[in-house]
């Protein structure tokens, strides 16, 4: 090993990084190269797993019983997202049911030859997987046509079950999308209203009865969550 | 404490259901995980009041970013662990006016396949760090776990120790390389 603090490679910074020790302007450099550095990523993760070995030393203390009314205060006394939420209580009162809301068309590969692809240029993308990869469905947004466009890689549906999509906008309740088709690939078009807020929203998979969850809210396991980003 | 796997795969899905927006399974994450957190943020700042408002943040924080922790690949107490002790030691420093630590963990881009490699290699134990610890000097490893339990800068350790702050950087970074070598082997 050599002790030449240059030479001594991304493991070392890496660690410093973790620990919360690089001074400003190489912890900037170094988060620049995490979001393009996959390796590095995994270096910091590694060192976040072994040192959050350390906090299992920690004796656990109750924190005072108001800290929890004070935290849901701050996040669900938060004033809504201006228009979304305005325009789902019209919806509401108009009697459209919320599972139909943000649905246009549903199609699956079988209506095609060869089956839809994912855009070439997508606006967002997204994935979609549980923790464990049991389930990994790639999303994609076309801005041109306003279609989301949906690839399942990894997962499927139990027998006699639906996986139903959701979109989660700031601190709404999760707004159904609609059921991935049997298909590898499904496209939903998207109304404006959907269109203008994708951006930082996070789309969710559940578990639900054949058909989706009668309710309008997810009923059963999360099976997959991802953030919608720039592609 | 938590700990079994299925606690953890408890806490995972608990983080998934926080991502829809459900309240029931926050309290339940919160019930469940805030003495921990608790623990970990009294540790770095060691006041009271300001711990009461650091893990407040940390969860306000959780709430808005669980969306995000399928696409990281943290275990969940090291996600949730990570949030605490990092919201904390912001919380220090701006008080002393010395280097923020970055929420960027909680933006980290997504890895197309973290996949059981990920798993593995994040497995080591507290066991292993404690024996790894072990084989460093004492004041060395104590330099690794003042830095990640109370949060101590360079320019902390340095006066901690009494020694230059190139000395102590110095130090510290062979002392993570011999740690990294010996939580590989």
């Amino acid at each position: 090993m050599s002790d030449a603090p240059d030479h001594n490679d991304d493991r070392a910074l890496a660690g410093e990084y973790a620990l919360g020790l690089l001074p400003d302007a190489e912890r900037d450099a170094f988060e620049a190269r995490l979001a393009a550095e996959p390796k590095l990523r995994a270096l910091y993760r590694l060192w976040s797993e072994d040192f959050a070995r350390l906090a299992e030393d920690i004796t656990p203390i109750t924190p005072p019983a108001e800290v929890f009314e004070k935290i849901e205060a701050r996040i669900h006394g938060a004033p809504d997202t201006p228009g979304l939420l305005s325009m789902l209580r019209v919806w509401f009162l108009s009697g459209v049911a919320v599972a139909g809301l943000a649905l246009v068309l549903v199609f699956g590969t079988d209506m095609f030859q060869r089956g839809p692809q994912m855009p070439a240029s997508p606006a967002y993308v997204a994935e979609i997987a549980a923790q464990d990869r049991s389930l990994v469905v790639q999303a994609a947004y076309d801005a041109q046509s306003g279609h989301l466009h949906f690839q399942r890689e990894v997962g499927e549906a139990h027998s006699g079950r639906s996986l139903e999509l959701w979109l989660i906008v700031g601190e709404n309740a999760p707004v159904s999308l609609g059921i991935l088709s049997g298909g590898g690939h499904t496209v939903l078009a998207l109304d404006d209203a959907h269109r203008a807020v994708l951006e930082g929203a996070v789309l969710a998979i559940t578990d639900e009865p054949e058909g989706g969850s009668p309710s309008g809210a997810p009923t059963g396991a999360v099976l997959g969550v991802g953030a919608i980003s720039n592609s | 404490m938590i700990g079994p796997m299925s606690d953890l795969k408890d806490i995972e899905n608990l983080i998934a259901r926080v991502a829809l927006r459900d309240r029931a399974a926050f309290g339940e994450l919160y019930t469940r995980t805030s003495a921990k957190l608790f623990g970990v943020v009294l540790r770095v700042l060691d006041n009271r009041a300001e711990a009461e408002d650091v893990i407040q943040d940390a969860y306000v924080k959780i709430w808005r970013n669980a969306g995000r922790y399928t696409q990281n690949g943290f275990s969940p107490m090291t996600w949730l662990i990570t949030i605490a002790r990092n919201t904390a030691i912001d919380a220090r420093r701006r008080k002393t006016r010395t280097d923020v630590q970055s929420d960027a963990m909680l933006e980290q881009v997504a890895d197309s396949a973290p996949g059981p490699e990920a798993a593995a290699i994040a497995a080591s134990d507290r066991a292993a760090l404690g024996s790894c610890l072990d084989e460093l000097q004492q004041v060395r490893a104590e330099a690794v776990t003042r830095a990640y339990l109370e949060g101590d800068s360079y320019a902390d350790l340095a006066a901690h120790f009494d020694v230059p702050l190139n000395t102590m950087r110095t130090w510290l970074r062979r002392s993570l390389l011999k740690l990294r070598e010996c939580l590989t082997r």
